[in-house]
């Protein structure tokens, strides 16, 4: 892969649910980001207001739905099968009847790995996520963040190039908040191609450590009335603008004006 | 200003005791819950040792029955040939509901499972004689009635429990690369099985309970339910109450052996429970 490729190309897509037309057309596509000397994987904000279809998107780029039309495809135009890409849900879905080992070990197994592998990989991302003394914990045992951190080592397990996550700041604390953020930048910089999708509506936060900003909306007439399915309103590429990669993002001046653009670009989604 | 302290509460130790014990939506430690259970056991035993009524013999005379009726009547092996009854009935329950449960996850198989649900508005009586034609009456009879009796509440009960699983847990585990086996076996067999001992447990007691009458269909292979009647019969109304009281034991201790079960095979069930 060259810089700049294509490494998720999402086309004309248009999905109804029930009567409701949800998306509209929706074209956008993610590009290999290259820095010299830095192994720089790909952060994608998606905002957009409730309702707008942020999860459905996300379930057709995972392959859990079909688009009614348009194509949703990978590096080098190949289709995306459902099982290749990772996806942690809102709620952090994992299986209720096993200990976080066994979570982590059955997401090794049903990913081809064999037990053992599966066992050694799980046991180094427990290791890795600050999550070994909860080994033997059963879910229902864990606090939110920690259970998000499971969901997230779960999809780790078997290393894919796409991680989608949805709403992945919601509901915490300002500690485990940085935690997740530097997760999400630790885990897109772990190969080149890897990109992190993530839907959310903490707009500082997507700043931070996004890339690419998409704005996802639908368009209103005269009156203020929605008169389409949700599309790509506004792009920020903050790669362009400078405002990528930097550490010292939040304390630079021009921050708050771009927080506060982004902020009036939301609400008139 | 400085803030002012709230003003000061009445809350001793024994206060805070009885509070636990008689407010709403107060959790008891082991103990205390042990001894409010062994105060009440102690007024019912008072109410039935000063009971004036002639149809409710003494704690005594039951006692008494219990004897003559466990050394004399051979009451020991009844009660065997009950739970061998109930634990035959059982199993082929388990065996018939679970599969049908699980088979709901495929369409074809829904209606047959609705079908087999709606039969439960049966009663057991109108079918003695179908069942005995079918099965040659005896002990064979007594088995399948039982497990027709339980398998259509279980069928009921479960079928619900995986109708129930969020589509989220079937996404989950297909974006985790599963394949439709594993996701049966991790998300509905797995999944569902401290749903599954549950229902067997309330299956288990309606079972106990439907015993005495089906045991009374066909008397010959005895049992607690032909020992019951036939002391009915001779109206010796202390063996009566000396036969149900052993019946509740035993029903009592399947309940706990059930309980212990779910404990065992399901231990993250206790962690999800929250008593009050």
């Amino acid at each position: 892969m060259a810089a700049g490729d294509i490494l998720l190309s999402v086309h004309d897509v248009w999905q109804k649910l029930g009567d409701a037309q949800i998306l509209q057309g929706l074209t956008f596509d993610v590009r290999d980001r290259v820095r010299p000397g830095v192994v720089t994987g790909q952060v994608v904000g998606l905002l957009g207001p409730s309702g707008v279809g942020k999860t459905r998107l996300l379930r057709l780029i995972a392959g859990l739905d079909e688009p009614d039309r348009g194509s949703v495809r990978g590096p080098g135009g190949a289709p995306l099968p459902i099982g290749s890409v990772g996806f942690v849900m809102q709620s952090y879905p994992l299986l209720a009847h096993r200990t976080v080992l066994d979570n982590l070990r059955v997401a090794g197994e049903t990913n081809g790995l064999s037990s053992t592998e599966a066992r050694s990989k799980a046991l180094a991302l427990l290791d890795r996520f600050r999550l070994s003394e909860r080994a033997r914990y059963f879910p229902a045992q864990l606090s939110g963040g920690q259970r998000q951190r499971v969901a997230i080592a779960q999809q780790l397990v078997k290393q894919k190039t796409f991680l989608l996550m949805d709403e992945p700041f919601s509901g915490l604390d300002p500690a485990a908040l940085e935690d997740v953020t530097k997760l999400i930048i630790e885990v897109a910089n772990m190969d080149e191609l890897n990109t992190v999708v993530l839907v959310t509506h903490d707009i500082r936060s997507a700043l931070l450590i996004s890339d690419t900003l998409f704005m996802l909306g639908r368009d209103r007439d005269a009156a203020g009335k929605i008169v389409s399915g949700a599309h790509i309103q506004k792009t920020y590429d903050l790669v362009e603008m400078g405002l990528a990669w930097r550490p010292d993002l939040e304390i630079d001046p021009s921050f708050p004006a771009i927080e506060r653009e982004v902020k009036q670009a939301f609400k008139a989604l | 200003m400085a803030p002012t302290a709230p003003p000061a509460t009445k809350t001793g130790p024994a206060s805070g005791l009885l509070r636990r014990v008689f407010f709403p939506n107060q959790s008891l430690g082991s103990p205390f819950l042990l001894i409010v259970t062994a105060f009440w056991v102690a007024i019912a035993l008072t109410v039935w040792s000063a009971s004036p009524w002639a149809s409710l013999p003494g704690p005594g005379e039951v006692l008494r029955a219990f004897g003559t009726l466990w050394w004399q009547q051979g009451m020991g092996p009844e009660l065997f040939s009950t739970l061998k009854l109930i634990c035959h009935a059982t199993l082929l329950t388990v065996a018939i509901s679970m599969a049908l449960s699980y088979a709901s996850i495929i369409a074809f198989f829904r209606p047959l499972v609705d079908a087999i649900s709606k039969l439960r508005f049966l009663g057991l009586t109108g079918l003695v004689f179908p069942f005995t034609l079918l099965t040659g009456g005896g002990y064979t009879l007594k088995v399948w009635l039982l497990t027709f009796g339980m398998s259509t509440f279980f069928v009921t009960a479960m079928a619900q429990a995986v109708l129930e699983i969020p589509r989220e847990q079937y996404d989950y585990m297909r974006v985790l690369g599963a394949g439709e086996g594993r996701i049966f076996w991790e998300v509905v067999v797995r999944g569902t099985l401290d749903k599954a001992l549950d229902t067997l447990r309330q299956n288990l007691a309606m079972g106990w309970a439907m015993i005495t009458m089906v045991e009374g269909i066909s008397r010959a292979e005895g049992g607690v339910g032909a020992l019951i009647l036939n002391q009915n019969k001779h109206f010796h109304l202390a063996e009566v109450y000396a036969v149900l009281i052993a019946i509740l034991v035993f029903g009592l201790l399947l309940d706990y052996l059930m309980a212990v079960s779910v404990r065992i095979l399901c231990p993250h069930v206790l962690l999800q429970r929250v008593r009050r």
